[in-house]
């Protein structure tokens, strides 16, 4: 397939497929018989999707330029946009597989499958935008497109104000970037990234200051501490197939705007490296402690992964100051990892939930006292949910070690105290969150059930062959971490491409 | 030919893992069959890799970037471990046939032990600091799980999740090993590291030389990080015998010797092992002798024995460690599995429900005791042989009040010895316990075990020549069989040592005569059943970051106005921040 309409292809069928699975699915739910029909259109455009990416990618390491400009869209290919753009394919179809059980016959389920894709659309777009403007546009896409699966559960209140802190939280992080956007525009006359910082010579209050900007606009969505508020609450409440997408894919999708903006700046790349591993400092061990106390599931699940960002933020911020590859693949790797460990937690955690109270029409959130001896009833489920925390861990052979020794490689070399003692600050986080992970596995593999009798409620192959995919991912990528190297190293030199 | 010796061993368990899972818990033949059958064939490997000792990297497999390769060497160290460990494991898993029979969750017990077992191989054979690190990961992560088995006692849970966070924290003295030798050198070859060690800055191999002390000690249980050790006894009894005894808790141990030729220069650092291993012999067998759980006095052994062997590498006698090593696994595993056929058929772990046993279990009794004397040090049994050359060593080359205090320890080691075999196989029976002798498969393990305890001393003069030839940097020096048994029964030490276990033997049985000297220790009595105040320091930095934690949650309010000030006061300390930075910068 010729490139030049694979990166159309890629870019515009999530985002056309949306509107049509709307109106297919109205019709049917006008007409009274709601199929699966919608679900598995879903996962068929959202697998499909992958095969303009492969080649694409194919094309990109082949040193060919591929560029897409229509109005005031402007968008290239790149590694950092390949990967992400793979990220949110892979994991995406697993949620609409997933979803096709776990949200079937929810009001509005023609609307879950119609903004999934979207959301998804609008993610790989903001991984290939080159401007600030266009990087803004998709941005906020994604943010209008993941509120609504937000608060996809309207007649919870619970839901509702997840949503609406998540609404005007992100919001209010929107208008810093605008103000950001706005004063480097102001100091340099530009949108274009590449462009804006060829014109940058010295870092001015202004230019700096549009910096801190940025880093809070993109921050609240990225969750770094202290603007991580509103996660807890839309990450717990949403469905858990979006659960799964917003802690594997959309805060990342923050980091890598907020990547491009600080890459841009890179004048000052050491400032804003010291700036991303204070942060990831805090965000590390805030994250751990606030897990710590959880009694619901998704809530502990929501807390790590503000420490997992902690991670990335490392790997990125050593890369920064110093330049080095390894910290740059082994946050990109995290990136990866964290989405398939994060988004398989988040499943495994979603049957159980909705073996014990979904699916009795309950929408009381999982307790920890529900894991109790749900391995009896459970297997699968429990195995893969033991897996992923396992992972989150950091526990070889797991693949959540992989990139988290990749990140603390970086930190070492060179050998700066100051990056050392944070590396060993992770490490001990690491350990720390075994303290609220382990006790959930130990939960599950009780033989003595919590209170009454949890039944037998039919799990379909649907929810279950998203959890055997990702457990075999983590499982062999964990064993084999090169298997990912493609990915992440081009990523990761395109990212020091841009700050040298 | 080795590389396919050395990757079976590591990779049957892990297969037979998955398989005994995959079987399913409603087939427990099987399950037994396929567990019994693939530790089986990983301790036939791994005893094979004795015909094909090197110091050559035997096995690579390359991953590149900042992984390195993983890359395998069986030499006289790994070699000796491994068989250790896939031996006495096979051993382990015969006697749970019998042990765990009809229990619910086989599936899940079996496939830790064999994973176990494969980590635990995998280990010592590598010579890549970055794989080591793997392994020593997922032997943590097995110990954990099958400490915490019994997920519905919570004494089990929390035991394993002590296990899992004080040998994690431990980890990382390593995990900071092998960052600096990739930093460093480029390479987390073991080999490249002991070669070069004295090129790093004095302070980096100063730090590194303590953080391995650190994990060795974390792994080892050894002072200060005993505590996880006794707790750990709520895993069924294979599992003590095995990972608790013989195998895993060694790994630091291994280290130590391992790295010993790289740090035995930095100063202070075999002052700091020998205080290490002092403390921890002392210490522990103090509260052995306090203990009434059968098998919390033979895990206060254990971490007891253990302070010998690290006592031995702080005064350069790794080969006296590695020697001892080998009596320990085998005596320790001997002792943990017949007091498992105790448990086992009586129901309970405290002696002092118990009390003539011995006579219902008369076989049980006679294995027990032939482990009992090898711990003492009695002679002929191998604990005899290598305990001495310990102290030899210890005597040669280290310092006067280490020894004496090394001294003290083994006539402890002789009192609670006969005071647990007396409790618990002797006198009147002090409740009335139905028991019953072991079980077939049971039998078959205590029986190879005893044999061991009588004989593995013989190895003594091959495993010199093992090491001497394999190690290149540890400058051992090997003796037959015959120069090194008599060499130890001429030593000045032994007739001292032999005293005093005699001393020991007369403390417990006049201790009604000698009540009035007794007396006067209760108070180290008090403190040794209180662990010396080591339980009260874990138990508070629990508390303390648990009440962090409570009060940091005060942070999400759920208010969104506070929310959203929380996003101005990032936005304010952030400018700040960059102004100050700037400022300094410029």
């Amino acid at each position: 397939m010729d490139p030049l309409t694979a990166f159309p292809a890629l870019i515009l069928t999530p985002l056309l497929a949306s509107p049509i699975i709307y109106l297919v699915g109205r019709i049917m739910a006008r007409s009274g018989k709601m199929t699966p029909v919608v679900g598995w259109i879903t996962t068929f455009i959202l697998t499909v999707t992958l095969v303009p990416l492969f080649f694409i990618s194919q094309a990109y390491s082949n040193q060919i330029s591929i560029k897409l400009l229509f109005g005031t869209i402007a968008l290239r290919v790149d590694g950092i946009g390949v990967l992400l753009a793979f990220t949110v394919l892979v994991l995406s179809s697993l949620v609409a597989l997933f979803s096709r059980q776990y949200m079937d016959g929810e009001p509005g389920e023609e609307k879950y499958y119609a903004l999934l894709v979207a959301m998804t659309g609008t993610i790989i777009g903001l991984g290939f935008a080159t401007d600030l403007f266009n990087l803004w546009v998709w941005f906020e896409a994604m943010a209008i497109s993941s509120v609504f699966l937000v608060a996809f559960y309207r007649s919870q209140p619970g839901s509702l104000e997840a949503g609406l802190k998540y609404l005007v939280q992100s919001a209010v992080g929107s208008v810093f970037v605008l103000i950001g956007i706005a004063l480097i525009f102001a100091a340099t006359g530009h949108t274009d990234l590449a462009k804006i910082q060829a014109a940058i010579n010295s870092p001015t209050p202004i230019l700096l200051t549009a910096g801190v900007c940025f880093v809070i606009g993109f921050g609240v969505k990225t969750a770094i501490v202290p603007l991580h508020t509103w996660l807890p609450d839309a990450h717990s409440q949403a469905p858990s197939g979006i659960s799964a997408m917003l802690s594997g894919i959309v805060i990342e999708a923050g980091l890598v705007a907020l990547l491009r903006t600080l890459g841009m700046l890179a004048i000052s790349a050491s400032l804003w490296g010291v700036i991303l591993l204070s942060a990831s400092g805090l965000n590390m061990l805030l994250g751990n402690l606030l897990a710590l106390r959880q009694t619901e599931v998704k809530r502990i699940l929501a807390f790590s992964s503000i420490s997992h960002v902690g991670y990335m933020l490392l790997g990125f911020g050593a890369a920064l100051i110093t330049g080095s590859l390894d910290g740059a693949a082994g946050g990109f790797f995290h990136l990866i990892n964290h989405a398939l460990m994060k988004g398989l937690a988040f499943l495994s955690a979603g049957v159980l939930l909705y073996a014990i109270h979904l699916s009795h029409d309950r929408h009381t959130p999982l307790t920890i006292d529900d894991l109790n001896g749900a391995s009896r009833h459970y297997p699968l489920p429990a195995l893969a949910f033991s897996i992923a925390v396992f992972a989150l861990g950091g526990l070889p052979p797991l693949s959540g070690f992989m990139s988290k020794w990749q990140i603390f490689v970086a930190g070492f070399s060179g050998q700066n105290p100051w990056l050392m003692v944070l590396v060993l600050f992770a490490a001990l986080n690491s350990v720390l969150s075994l303290a609220y992970y382990a006790p959930l596995v130990n939960r599950l593999y009780r033989n003595q059930c919590a209170g009454e009798e949890k039944g037998d409620v039919p799990i379909s192959w649907t929810l279950l062959a998203p959890l055997v995919l990702m457990t075999l991912a983590v499982i062999i990528i964990g064993f084999y971490p090169a298997l990912l190297n493609d990915l992440t190293y081009p990523a990761a030199q395109d990212f020091l491409k841009i700050i040298r | 030919m080795v590389s396919v010796l050395i990757l079976t061993s590591i990779t049957l368990p892990w297969i037979g893992a998955i398989l005994v899972w995959a079987v399913g818990n409603n087939r427990p033949t099987l399950q037994h069959g396929i567990a019994v059958g693939f530790s089986l064939a990983s301790g036939f490997m791994s005893a094979s890799l004795f015909l094909y000792p090197s110091n050559e990297m035997a096995l690579s497999i390359p991953i590149g970037g900042a992984f390195g390769n993983f890359t395998f060497v069986p030499d006289g160290l790994g070699v000796v471990l491994a068989a250790i460990a896939a031996l006495i494991g096979s051993l382990a898993v015969i006697f749970s046939v019998d042990y765990m029979r009809g229990d619910r969750q086989l599936g899940r017990y079996y496939s830790m032990v064999l994973l176990f077992i494969g980590s635990m191989v995998g280990l010592v054979l590598t010579s890549n600091l970055l794989l080591m690190f793997v392994f020593w990961e997922m032997t943590a992560l097995c110990s954990y799980a099958l400490i915490s088995f019994y997920n519905d006692d919570p004494k089990a849970v929390t035991g394993g999740i002590k296990a899992l966070i004080m040998t994690q924290i431990g980890g990382i003295g390593l995990l900071f090993g092998a960052l600096i030798a990739f930093s460093s050198f480029g390479s987390y070859d073991i080999s490249i590291f002991l070669q070069k060690a004295n090129t790093l800055p004095p302070a980096l191999l100063s730090l590194t030389a303590f953080s391995f002390l650190v994990a060795a000690a974390a792994k080892s249980a050894q002072f200060p990080f005993q505590t996880w050790l006794p707790d750990a006894m709520e895993a069924p009894t294979p599992v003590s015998a095995l990972i608790h005894a013989a195998t895993m808790v060694n790994a630091g141990v291994y280290l130590l010797a391992r790295f010993y030729p790289a740090f035995a220069n930095v100063p202070g650092w075999t002052t700091a092992v020998v205080w290490v291993g002092v403390l921890s012999a002392l210490l522990s067998a103090g509260m052995a002798l306090v203990a009434s759980d059968l098998k919390r006095v033979l895990a206060y052994s254990t971490v007891s024995q253990l302070g010998y062997m690290v006592y031995a590498i702080g005064v350069g006698g790794i080969f006296a460690s590695q020697f001892h090593l080998l009596s320990h696994a085998v005596f320790k595993a001997l002792l943990f599995l017949a007091a498992g056929a105790v448990i086992h058929s009586v129901g309970t772990r405290n002696m002092n429900d118990m009390g003539g046993l011995g006579k219902q279990m008369p076989f049980v009794r006679n294995v027990f005791l032939i482990g009992s004397l090898a711990l003492a040090g009695l002679p002929f049994l191998n604990g005899f042989w290598s305990k001495e050359l310990i102290l030899e060593e210890g005597l040669a080359h280290g310092p006067l009040w280490a020894f004496i205090g090394m001294m003290m320890g083994a006539g402890l080691t002789a009192c609670y010895t006969l005071k647990c075999v007396w409790m618990v196989f002797y006198g009147d029976q002090r409740t009335p316990l139905h028991g019953h002798d072991a079980g077939h498969f049971m039998k078959i393990a205590l029986f190879i075990l005893s044999i061991g305890a009588l004989t593995s001393w013989v190895l003594v003069g091959p495993l010199g020549t093992l090491m001497e030839l394999t190690l290149p940097f540890h400058s051992i020096k090997a003796h037959s069989t015959g120069e090194i048994l008599i060499e130890v029964l001429t030593a000045p030490a032994t007739l001292l040592a032999l005293l005093v276990i005699a001393s020991g033997f007369a403390l417990w049985v006049w201790r009604n005569q000698l009540s009035r000297i007794t007396d006067l220790m209760t108070g180290i009595a008090e403190g040794a059943r209180r662990s010396f105040g080591f339980e009260e320091i874990n138990t508070a930095i629990v508390k303390g970051t648990n009440s962090i934690a409570e009060f940091i949650r005060n942070t999400q309010t759920g208010i969104l106005s506070v929310n959203i000030l929380g996003i101005l006061v990032g936005l304010v300390v952030l400018l700040v921040s960059i102004a100050v930075l700037s400022i300094l910068g410029a």
